[in-house]
């Protein structure tokens, strides 16, 4: 089958199992999505689907056609970091780095459909998303900042 | 892992002897080395670049003694950099990346004394077969102090080296020069300049300097204190960085192995035929010798089919349960080994003031990356990609398990996506290696995390008996007993075990530093159905939890405050005025006995570990109906002494309330018809974002005698303590039991 994943259409086969997680990580080699439990509790695989947060590993191949897939693969374009990744760097947020990327996504993705979104907004958003590392201060204030530059930058774009 | 931790007990026997004169040895030219550099690597000089080198260099690389504590290096420049023509400077570390920010600690630390900023430093990971031996791997909260001296002598060395070099070249005595980045030129005329890549072409007359190298005084120290970004800060936010998960190979395959359904149950034969037929299966390994049964497959799903098609019949042993477990991990009785005696604690104690009984419960790791290896075995060699925390220790295992020498078998560590003591073992990396040799290729186990949770290593529970007696406004006697499972032993062979008697990672933190004339520490060691072993911080929470709830309890009888009863208690010694500050600071900081919103109440507590201080006070609120603790915000001081990356302290002692706050009030593992319980997070869950409270970090250094301390573990010592004696503060009520769930919260609430 052909999905269309960061912009581009790839050609799936399956081969690695039923659900788009393998899929990303095994056959497309798009190992930046994590793998954590396996059964959608963690947030370590999060990717954005139609622009909905969705765990990767509990979401099937099968009625994926025709959508929007995007992974922290496909957030930046390897020279300018994403608002979002560029507020992760600025406040030095992951320590292991295992559950970042499900972090970043979960933060874009709220942050695309609510712009305005409130501290209580980005803590219910992330509430299941795992840190073991426990850099939730960080996550907290690096989401924050990043709906600000998210926000100057739209200002600019209006301007 | 024996060696690593046997180095560290400072009672434990001698570890096998190795460079005596190591303290003394200097550096030498490495002719041969910097030869086969120059094969291996082609255009580049290699200073560093030992592969091929014979066992004997590695042997003489391994210089244990020569540095204080725990673990050790070579401070040979030969081993740690390699200068490329093209001016790029690598530095090669043999400590493994887990979060805890040490790449960057120990490239700022090498910058320091190169003169450059840590951004010249190409920072790599070290194979094992790069010549430095590191068989401490990274653990211990000893990464930065083991390695802060052996590093800046490699590095004033090489600075030296490429200095006379320069000198050389520019026909200018070494005073003339001056340093500008990676580049000398001749004071006075910037346009005479060389650079480390220029240098890096004549590689052969590179002279040794005669005397050891001046070492920057810290007065003049640009990089180090001062915060840097993380080298690898960027990579994990793009998804580029590689861990032991991501390893992907040409031709690779992927294996699982059978575990089994309890605890105890031994496998008594298997069936393959059936998992030989399922679409995708290469090979099915047997070896019931050593208890192995695995599958090969072209993908992780058709690896994991082939096990559930396998038929196996187990003997089933017993099945334990949780309360079974419980009632065996008492203090008392034959066997208490005394670990700490000063004065006569039992006399004072025939009629305590005060005696309270602690509890903490097993409890699992969790890295949020799971156990993955990568092997690709062939006849002669054996290379292992590994998210590992001890790669020598890997390396030793795999070339024992398929017949290689272990100069055979390269481990090459990649990212861990967390660590927390769980990865150092190797018993992933030895699976993929047994199953890489069977089927002639390379292939890569990645546990589920059932396996993860269910066929580990945990933290073992344990039980406290503290009593203490008071007089006159303070403590005359005060002894703890302890009992635990094992932490470091699992690792020990039986007969050192013996020999050593007390598991020093089960009584870290448990020891009686106050200043009270009578003190006693007696621990017993448990034996459990499970394995138990290095959790972050090894027994430092449960022992700390117990120590600093029952400092809290003796304060409220003698009716003092709770800061002012520990500060009472410390002594006039550099430890007690360091641990004076850091209380002072953190009460300071946390707003001690400052007025408080209606509902909330503030708690305090302090621990030692690594020769780090760390004092919290926590603030806390009650959700009664519930029985659930909110804690909002921990004030944290530290005194690490001299501090290399403050932004990366700061990130470590973040993650370690964390983790005080989830085993305070989350992490619990029980064992239930003879295994773990658990499968899944929903069974084992973590602390999320939601009940995360505010940090707030003051970092001290009091001492001021130029030495970094440990801050991966120490800064976890005191949470729980503090939010239970928070509790306290607001209801009155003591909790004895970790973590404090809110069955035991409404328990105590109505008792």
């Amino acid at each position: 089958m052909q999905l269309k994943i960061n912009g581009k259409l790839r050609e799936v086969s399956g081969a690695h199992g039923d659900m788009l997680l393998w899929a990303l990580r095994d056959e497309l080699g798009l190992t930046g999505t994590k793998f954590g439990c396996g059964v959608g509790l963690c947030g370590a695989c999060t990717v954005i689907v139609d622009g909905v947060a969705t765990r990767a590993c509990i979401t099937p191949l099968a009625g994926l056609q025709g959508k929007e897939i995007r992974t922290v693969e496909g957030l930046s374009d390897g020279a300018t970091l994403h608002p979002v990744q560029q507020a992760f760097l600025e406040h030095q947020t992951p320590q292991c780095g295992w559950c970042m990327s499900g972090q970043i996504m979960t933060v874009v993705a709220l942050l695309e459909r609510n712009p305005v979104a409130s501290e209580a907004d980005i803590v219910a958003a992330l509430s299941r998303n795992y840190c073991r590392c426990g850099c939730y201060v960080r996550i907290k204030s690096a989401a924050l900042a990043a709906q600000q530059k998210m926000a100057a930058q739209r200002g600019e774009a209006a301007a | 892992m024996s060696e690593v931790v046997r180095a560290a007990a400072g009672s434990a026997p001698q570890a096998e002897s190795r460079e005596a004169s190591a303290g003394e040895r200097r550096w030498r030219v490495s002719r041969r080395g910097f030869l086969i550099g120059v094969g291996m690597a082609g255009a580049g000089l290699a200073l560093g670049v030992t592969v091929g080198l014979p066992a004997a260099r590695l042997k003489v690389a391994e210089t244990f003694s020569e540095v204080s504590g725990f673990g050790g290096a070579t401070n040979d420049p030969d081993a740690w950099f390699e200068v490329l023509p093209d001016n790029r400077v690598r530095l090669f570390l043999t400590k493994v990346e887990m979060g805890q920010g040490v790449h960057t600690a120990l490239a700022q630390i090498a910058a320091e004394e190169l003169g450059l900023a840590p951004e010249d430093l190409e920072v790599l990971q070290a194979t094992t077969s790069q010549g430095v031996m590191d068989l401490a791997g990274t653990s211990g909260s000893f990464s930065v102090s083991s390695m802060f001296n052996p590093l800046r002598e490699a590095a004033a060395t090489l600075r030296e080296m490429l200095r006379a070099e320069a000198a050389r070249m520019l026909s200018q005595p070494t005073g003339a020069l001056r340093q500008e980045g990676r580049a000398f030129f001749v004071q006075g005329d910037p346009s005479r300049r060389v650079t480390f890549g220029a240098l890096a072409a004549n590689r052969s007359n590179w002279q040794v300097p005669k005397e050891k190298p001046a070492l920057k005084p810290a007065g003049e120290y640009r990089v180090i204190g001062r915060p840097h970004p993380r080298v690898d800060t960027r990579d994990k936010i793009t998804g580029a960085a590689v861990y032991g998960y991501d390893v992907r190979v040409e031709g690779m395959l992927y294996g699982a192995v059978l575990r089994p359904p309890t605890l105890t149950a031994t496998l008594k034969s298997v069936r393959t035929a059936r998992a030989e037929r399922v679409d995708g299966v290469r090979k099915v390994v047997v070896d019931l010798q050593n208890g192995f049964v695995g599958v090969v497959a072209v993908s992780r799903a058709a690896a994991r089919a082939g096990i559930e098609a396998l038929e196996a019949e187990w003997q089933s042993g017993k099945l334990w349960q949780q309360e079974e477990i419980d009632a065996a991990m008492t203090v008392g009785g034959p066997g208490g080994v005394t670990v700490q005696r000063v004065g006569d604690a039992p006399r004072e104690l025939r009629a305590p003031t005060l005696t309270a009984e602690y509890r903490s419960p097993f409890a699992i790791q969790s890295p949020l990356e799971a156990q993955a290896a990568l092997a690709d075995v062939s006849a002669d060699r054996a290379v292992i990609w590994a998210s590992t925390q001890s790669p020598f220790v890997v390396r030793r295992f795999v070339a024992q398990a398929i017949g290689l020498k272990e100069a055979q078998v390269e481990v090459r560590a990649t990212y861990l996506g967390g660590g927390f003591g769980r990865k150092a073992g190797w018993e992933v990396a030895v699976e993929a290696a047994r199953l890489s040799k069977a089927a002639g290729a390379p292939v890569h186990v990645g546990w589920t995390r059932q396996e993860e949770l269910q066929n580990g290593y945990v933290r073992p529970p344990t039980h406290h008996r503290l009593s203490a007696s008071v007089r006159d406004g303070r403590i005359v006697a005060l002894e703890h007993q302890q009992a635990s499972g094992d932490v470091l032993f699992t690792f020990f062979p039986k007969v050192a075990a013996d020999l050593v008697g007390a598991d020093f990672g089960a009584y870290r933190g448990a020891l009686l530093l106050y200043d009270i004339p009578n003190r006693h520490t007696i621990v017993w060691r448990r034996a459990l159905p499970i394995k138990t072993g290095p959790w972050r911080g090894l027994g430092l929470l449960a022992n700390t939890f117990a120590v600093e709830s029952f400092m809290d309890e003796l304060a409220h009888a003698a009716g003092v405050d709770p800061l002012e009863w520990r500060l009472r208690h410390l002594p006039d010694t550099l430890w007690g005025r360091r641990m004076r500050a850091v209380l002072e600071a953190a009460a300071e900081l946390g707003r001690w006995g400052k007025p408080l919103p209606e509902g909330r109440a503030r708690g305090i507590a302090c621990s030692t570990d690594t020769d780090t201080v760390v004092a919290q006070v926590a603030e806390v609120s009650l959700e009664r109906e519930a029985g659930r603790i909110r804690v909002h915000n921990v004030a944290l001081a530290m005194d690490c002494g001299l501090v290399i990356n403050p932004d990366g302290v700061r990130a470590q002692a973040e993650g370690g309330v964390m983790w005080g706050v989830g085993s305070a009030l989350v992490e619990e593992m029980r064992i239930e018809n003879g295994r773990v319980a658990a499968r899944n997070f929903d069974a084992y869950p973590l602390l999320t974002i939601a009940e995360a409270p505010h940090v707030e970090v003051a970092l001290l250094d009091t001492a001021r005698d130029g030495k970094p301390r440990g801050v991966g573990e120490p800064p976890m010592g005191p949470t729980a303590a503090a939010i239970g004696n928070a509790f306290f503060a607001l209801t009155g009520k003591r909790l004895r039991q970790i973590p404090f769930t809110p069955a035991r919260v409404k328990a105590a609430l109505s008792a």
